[in-house]
């Protein structure tokens, strides 16, 4: 029961913060809001995502408490994932 | 679920981590295999579509929007209702996981309700590519969602009967890292299929 410390309150605060980063990324990608090309929102979208994904996996899944070792369970696949795309891009532009 | 049976359940493993904590996470990286290679197909898919998903690929984002907002929803009762039941708050914690288990079964509700509205317009997962991956990522996810909601509804049950206490609470930090992890894929799935 590593997070018997963490308030009700702090879950509610990541709460809006997650309801936040999603209509942010709603709006940016719905309304020209930022002067950016569409690939740059896109990679902007993405990364809020990946923010929000991480406040998930690190307060309400608790890793910030658990042992370190345990992120890396988690991280490995995405490792693989990771490694499968830059081959997967690799092949795309050695076709190019 | 006795106190016998809870007390072995919770023993560290060598790592330091208990064991049936070690295996749900084990079992979500397999979890996460399975999704990244599906996520992955789209997106190789769709970079080789220019063109990708054109006017016919149309998904509401105001619909989209609020199931996701439903889940991050469900996602904070979650994991509420674990810090409740560790604090031997039961009827709290025990409406929390109701109000969690009726978060998804919403969710389910509404994309019910968008794929009866694609099957009305003659959309179907045969149309075209992007229609075959929308429905393949939905489709696997809401089975995922299924599963949370059962799994939840399960644990509602045994806290109503008195078998789920703070003694063996840990039972929905485990429930909840599923749940959790089923909110994190939407949290990628809803920008790749209805924003960008």
């Amino acid at each position: 029961m590593a997070d018997a410390h963490v308030s009700p309150a702090k879950y509610v605060w990541i709460w809006v913060w997650l309801a936040g980063l999603m209509l942010l990324g709603v709006a940016l990608s719905e309304w020209p809001i930022l002067p950016l090309p569409r690939p740059m929102i896109v990679l902007t979208v993405l990364g809020l995502s990946t923010v929000k994904a991480v406040l998930v996996a690190w307060y309400y899944m608790h890793l910030k408490f658990d042992r370190r070792w345990l992120i890396g369970v988690a991280a490995f696949p995405l490792l693989l994932l990771a490694l499968a795309v830059l081959l997967g891009l690799s092949s795309v532009l050695v076709k190019l | 679920m006795s106190d016998a049976h809870a007390v072995s359940a919770s023993h560290e493993s060598a790592t330091g981590i208990p064991s049936n904590k070690l295996g749900v996470w084990l079992f979500l990286a397999s979890e996460i295999m399975f999704f990244a290679g599906l996520i992955g197909a789209y997106l190789f898919l769709r970079m080789s579509h220019p063109a990708w998903p054109g006017p016919e690929g149309h998904l509401s984002v105001p619909i989209g929007t609020a199931n996701t907002f439903i889940l991050i929803c469900s996602s904070m009762t979650m994991v509420l209702a674990y810090a409740e039941m560790q604090r031997g708050r039961q009827t709290e914690a025990q409406r929390y996981l109701l109000l969690t288990a009726l978060l998804g079964s919403a969710f389910l509700g509404v994309k019910a309700y968008e794929y009866s509205a694609k099957f009305h317009h003659g959309i179907f997962p045969k149309t075209n590519v992007f229609w075959s991956c929308y429905f393949t990522l939905t489709g696997f996810h809401a089975l995922h969602v299924l599963g949370g909601i059962i799994t939840n509804l399960y644990f509602w049950i045994q806290a109503r009967r008195g078998r789920l206490t703070v003694s063996n609470a840990y039972y929905l930090e485990l429930s909840g890292l599923y749940w959790h992890f089923v909110d994190i894929v939407w949290i990628f799935l809803f920008p790749l299929l209805y924003l960008i």
